[in-house]
């Protein structure tokens, strides 16, 4: 509610438009207020439980010799919200504190939560739960790789190809190498996937092309 | 939500304090130390010495996008094998005494049955044209013209 409306508000009160005619101050009238009683929810629905199998990939770097292994976890999809992420913080809230994972603004615009669910790399926060319970649901972490990713390419050629940067030479002298940019074959997963559409896939062409035209 | 007076927050903040045993802090069950980012940092490189790689070509759902690809590679490769064999085939032939000129084989593609020869041209020329219009998809994509299917 704004500032504005909240004035308006209390403007109204004081006129009488069905409320109290009481002129009196915000706070004063706060301490002097009723509980008005509130109609009890209605008890939600015992609803059957809805249990899905997560199966998450586990490694403890405490343990590193112990290989790395999928884990079954299994959750009622009726006391958990919507998404990936849900399920991953209500793991980690009720049944394995260890279960760790990156996440931030939870609504799909900072990119810490992405990993790879059901075969497809997205972000948690942004990945429904599939509601088919027979069906369990894989969560893999992105690999790391020693070459530069499609997100590090695209901002990088964001600087490149901003006129007002003075020094697309030296990145583009940074790339020139086997693997920060060369790894890149096409193959272009990484433009299907991005929950934001920004097209790595063309950013990286126009950088390769950039940089076998100069 | 509080709206904002002239008098200021302090009397709605005053109605809503919440008692002061709230703010007591609980006694810490846990025992921590504090260690330099030197050593934390060493303990992670230790860490990572033993990361297990996560895997990625194994669980990867398949894709037009890199199913075409690793088709475009298979394709390649089994070309160059197809293609160095015959090239070397060429020293190997008058040593192992087998000649290898034009009409040899025609005269020896001539006498194989119907189904070999068919089997064998589509087995040849189904990658080949495979593997070129591929390519030239991914010469129109250097280009960076193409690269992306939104409407």
């Amino acid at each position: 509610m704004s500032l504005v409306g909240g004035v308006v508000a209390r403007q109204c009160a004081r006129s009488g438009f069905g409320f109290t005619t009481r002129t009196i101050a915000s706070s004063a009238r706060l301490s002097l207020a009723q509980p008005v009683p509130k109609e009890q929810p209605a008890e939600p629905s015992a609803k059957a439980p809805l249990v899905k199998e997560f199966k998450i990939y586990r490694w403890d770097p405490e343990q590193p010799e112990q290989k790395p292994r999928l884990q079954s976890y299994k959750v009622d999809l009726n006391q958990c919200g919507p998404m990936i992420l849900d399920a991953l913080i209500k793991i980690k809230n009720e049944m394995d504190p260890t279960l760790t994972f990156r996440r931030s603004c939870r609504e799909g615009i900072c990119g810490s939560c992405a990993m790879n669910i059901d075969g497809q790399n997205t972000l948690a926060c942004l990945c429904r739960i599939d509601r088919e319970a027979s069906k369990d649901s894989k969560i893999y972490p992105l690999p790391h790789n020693v070459y530069l990713g499609p997100a590090a390419l695209l901002h990088a050629y964001r600087w490149i190809a901003d006129s007002r940067d003075s020094y697309g030479a030296d990145r583009k002298e940074k790339l020139q190498n086997t693997f920060s940019l060369y790894r890149c074959h096409t193959i272009l997963n990484c433009s299907r996937t991005c929950p934001k559409g920004l097209e790595p896939g063309t950013a990286i062409a126009r950088i390769k092309l950039e940089m076998a035209t100069n | 939500m509080l709206a904002v007076r002239a008098i200021g927050l302090r009397p709605a903040l005053r109605a809503s304090r919440p008692s002061a045993a709230l703010f007591r802090t609980a006694k810490r069950q846990i025992k921590t130390e504090t260690i330099s980012q030197a050593e934390a940092r060493l303990i992670l490189d230790r860490q990572r010495l033993h990361r297990p790689s996560s895997p990625h070509f194994t669980i990867y759902e398949p894709q037009v996008t890199w199913l075409l690809s690793i088709a475009h590679r298979v394709t390649g490769s089994a070309l160059s094998v197809g293609l160095y064999a015959f090239f070397l085939s060429y020293l190997a032939a008058p040593v192992v005494g087998i000649p290898l000129d034009s009409a040899h084989i025609v005269e020896f593609v001539h006498g194989l049955p119907e189904w070999i020869k068919y089997a064998g041209k589509t087995v040849i020329a189904a990658p080949f044209a495979f593997h070129s219009l591929n390519g030239v998809r991914h010469l129109v994509w250097d280009t960076t013209k193409l690269l992306n299917n939104n409407a």
